[in-house]
């Protein structure tokens, strides 16, 4: 029967992901009793469990650092027989946060790739594209040059200073961006949007440094943040040309936040609509 | 009839051009589509807003008695009454040639727009996806030009590796440079299409080699002596990766009799024109070739993407995995999950046998050299891989002799190969210079070179390493894909020119 299997899966899956779930309860309940005082005196005549709790008061201290600087290093080894320097990686972990939650971590892996020189190279990592890791490395981890006269400096700090300034702008702007959509889509839900309300925003170049608009009545325009999130230009396309109008009352001054765009446009949408 | 005058002009082929319904091309482009495919293109081209481009034959207006008995496939009266009699077809069982026909000798008797054509094409490139064979380029930007005079042609202009220049493009001002940079006596039509399950913006480049943009660059009715020209065409693909600086160029295809030599120049063409239409004043843009090549856009999307795993191959990729990525909030810790394995331990009553110890060792150098990448099933594989070895054969152990002179692929070295024997090539007049400066002049280095094919190279590997097969822990980093590359070449054991760092 089709039916009597179906329901042993369902009671299957169910049971797993109460496993599953009981599993984490079991680990989070673990690491609270381990990283207790009296917990630890407990635990101090078991060899096992001992090194279990050498373990998580590591952990905790890891996350105590990744938790006051946004930028830490760490070691790894390079799994790679033939890995330059014996394998000895040194790895940078940016944290990404917005809204005080952790989104993503971007590493950095760097090496010492270059013979008799302790100048690094970036080796791996996954930044995205939209950040110029490039740019940064050739700036500040340049390659040596051993017959110039002025070899140059690597500075490590300011590369991880720079991408991790650049990171944290790229995720303010994806953040401004998600809030651009919500504030403007949630107040056309009662009754479908009036014409003059945003229907469509969208992230039009790979920084995320322009956004796409379009209205309810076919209107398409742009909006061009610079670095800091100030919004710099605007131009609104309409079927009859340019919209100067609406630009000149949107952008009124000429270091409008995004907040200032967003109040604009609503109070335009809700005075004609 | 007025003798047709047609005067060479460097505008783009109009989308509303006809080419004979007749045409070999046209019924080759419609043949290899599926009935479902055929079905729906039709629709597509009644569509609204697709009408324009592709206006179907129709009883011509107050001309209703004089209907033609031995017509086959009798011409509607309206575009909506079309669409229905599409609609029903939907739901007949027939075979695909009679779509086919009712659409070359019924609805488009008088001719398939070339807009028609590409988006046959796109049909076609839909249902299959692999059909094209795509090479990728990374977009870098260039140093402006430091003399403003006129020699400034003869300047050669640097990559800038300073620059913190994200490029920027927005298809409708790139096609019209792009048109800017074709020479005229070429004619090309220019077709976009997204496709719904890749994030890449596709662009179709048609080109026929003539210098006039009206039906005489593809055929006239009458003569007919004019069809070579349009068999001299060829069809290349762009494809621009979403939030990514790259570029995918598929190797052009011929439509009609094949012109050999012909389409490496066009892509050459392509090459050079691209950056060009991608330039803006006080900001240029170069294309440099990846040595990135496969028919799978998601493999090339995985190391030429906007995501992070451009620079993440192989064992790294952990780094990229978002489960594992654990918030410093979370103070749980995670000790190598008490598995399915230890459960299956406990209940085992005998020891494990060496052979299952080693099986299970060589899973977990697997997991630990390639990471989650490169299953069977994540639709990422690439289909050919070749290497050219450069390495001294080896006489005793390897492993020694490492670190010293590493040096050669990262100087400057040109890095830019557009085939593996090309490289071979240069590999052995390098060899004679570089020969003093290995170990030792004696030492034997045989050029080799080793290709890999397969659905998912490296994926396959993978499971030599798991089978034992492969051993996991000597085998060197490029076999796990961590470089990101389809075709280079091996010293001292890794790539040439740190090509994992995706810099």
């Amino acid at each position: 029967m089709s039916t009597e299997a179906e329901r042993l899966d369902e009671e299957i899956a169910a049971l797993k992901a109460d496993v599953s779930k009981a599993r984490q309860q079991l680990a989070v309940e673990t690491s609270t009793i381990v990283a207790t005082a009296a917990g630890q005196t407990l635990l101090a005549n078991d060899a096992t469990l001992r090194t279990y709790a050498e373990k998580q008061a590591a952990h905790l201290q890891q996350n105590y650092h990744r938790i006051v600087t946004p930028v830490t290093s760490f070691k790894v080894i390079d799994p790679d027989p033939h890995a330059v320097d014996g394998g000895h990686v040194l790895a940078l972990r940016f944290e990404a946060m917005t809204h005080g939650r952790y989104l993503h971590q971007y590493y950095v892996m760097l090496n010492r790739p270059y013979p008799h020189s302790k100048y690094l190279r970036v080796h791996r990592h996954t930044i995205p594209p939209a950040i110029p890791l490039a740019g940064f490395a050739a700036r500040y981890l340049p390659s040596p040059k051993p017959d110039s006269e002025t070899p140059p400096q690597q500075d490590l700090d300011r590369f991880a200073r720079a991408v991790r300034r650049e990171v944290a702008r790229y995720h303010s702007r994806l953040g401004v961006m998600a809030d651009l959509k919500r504030t403007l889509f949630g107040r056309h839900q009662e009754g479908g949007p009036v014409a003059d309300d945003v229907v469509e925003v969208n992230m039009a170049d790979l920084e995320a440094k322009q956004i796409a608009l379009t209205w309810a009545d076919g209107r398409i325009g742009r909006l061009v943040m610079d670095d800091n999130g100030q919004v710099t230009k605007m131009v609104v396309q309409g079927a009859e040309g340019r919209d100067w109008e609406l630009e000149r009352e949107v952008l009124a001054s000429d270091d409008s936040t995004m907040e200032d765009v967003v109040r604009q446009l609503q109070q335009y949408a809700a005075r004609e609509g | 009839m007025p003798p047709r005058i047609s005067v060479p002009i460097k505008a783009r082929l109009p989308s509303t051009l006809r080419v004979n319904a007749s045409h070999p091309s046209v019924t080759k482009s419609l043949g290899r589509l599926s009935r479902e495919a055929l079905l729906s293109l039709a629709l597509d081209w009644l569509d609204e807003y697709a009408i324009q481009n592709a206006v179907p034959y129709l009883l011509p207006e107050g001309d209703e008695e004089d209907e033609d008995m031995d017509d086959l496939y009798p011409p509607c009266r309206s575009v909506s009454e079309l669409r229905q009699l599409y609609v029903n077809m939907r739901q007949l069982k027939g075979s695909k040639r009679d779509v086919v026909s009712r659409i070359t000798e019924g609805d488009w008797r008088h001719g398939l727009t070339l807009f028609q054509l590409a988006m046959a094409d796109f049909a076609y490139l839909d249902e299959h996806q692999t059909s094209q064979r795509w090479s990728s380029y990374q977009i870098l930007p260039l140093q402006p030009p430091t003399r403003s005079t006129e020699e400034e042609d003869e300047e050669v202009l640097k990559v800038d590796k300073e620059s913190l220049r994200v490029p920027r493009f927005h298809p409708a001002t790139f096609l019209q440079q792009l048109q800017d940079q074709i020479l005229p006596d070429v004619k090309a039509h220019y077709h976009f299409h997204r496709t719904a399950n890749l994030p890449v913006l596709l662009l179709r480049i048609f080109v026929v080699h003539s210098g006039v943009n009206d039906s005489n660059a593809l055929h006239t009715k009458s003569s007919g002596q004019e069809e070579a020209s349009f068999d001299g065409s060829k069809t290349v693909y762009l494809a621009f990766p979403d939030g990514a600086p790259a570029i995918y160029v598929s190797r052009p295809t011929a439509t009609g009799g094949t012109v050999p030599g012909d389409s490496k120049s066009l892509q050459t063409l392509i090459v050079e024109g691209v950056p060009k239409a991608l330039s803006r004043a006080r900001e240029r843009y170069t294309l440099k070739s990846t040595n990135l090549q496969s028919r799978n856009l998601w493999a090339l999307l995985d190391k030429r993407g906007s995501g992070r795993t451009n620079a993440a191959g192989g064992g790294w990729s952990i780094y990229v995995n978002e489960k594992e990525q654990k918030t410093p909030l979370d103070s749980a810790l995670t000790l190598p999950p008490p598995s399915k394995d230890d459960s299956k331990g406990r209940k085992r009553e005998w020891p494990m046998s060496q052979a299952q110890q080693e099986e299970k060792r060589a899973k977990v150098i697997a997991e630990a050299r390639f990471g989650d990448s490169s299953t069977m099933d994540d639709g990422r594989g690439v289909e050919r891989v070749e290497v050219v070895l450069q390495d001294p054969f080896p006489q005793q152990d390897l492993t020694g002799d490492l670190e010293e002179d590493v040096d050669g692929g990262s100087g400057d070295n040109p890095r830019r190969r557009s085939k593996v024997d090309t490289v071979l090539l240069q590999a052995q007049s390098t060899l004679d210079d570089e020969a003093a400066d290995t170990t030792t002049s004696s030492t034997w280095t045989p050029p080799v070179k080793i290709a890999f094919t397969g659905s998912h190279v490296f994926a396959g590997i993978r499971q030599l390493v798991e089978a034992g097969m492969v051993d996991g822990e000597r085998m060197p980093g490029w076999m796990t894909g961590e470089e990101g590359v389809t075709m280079g070449v091996v010293r001292h054991g890794r790539i040439r020119g740190f090509k994992g760092s995706g810099l």
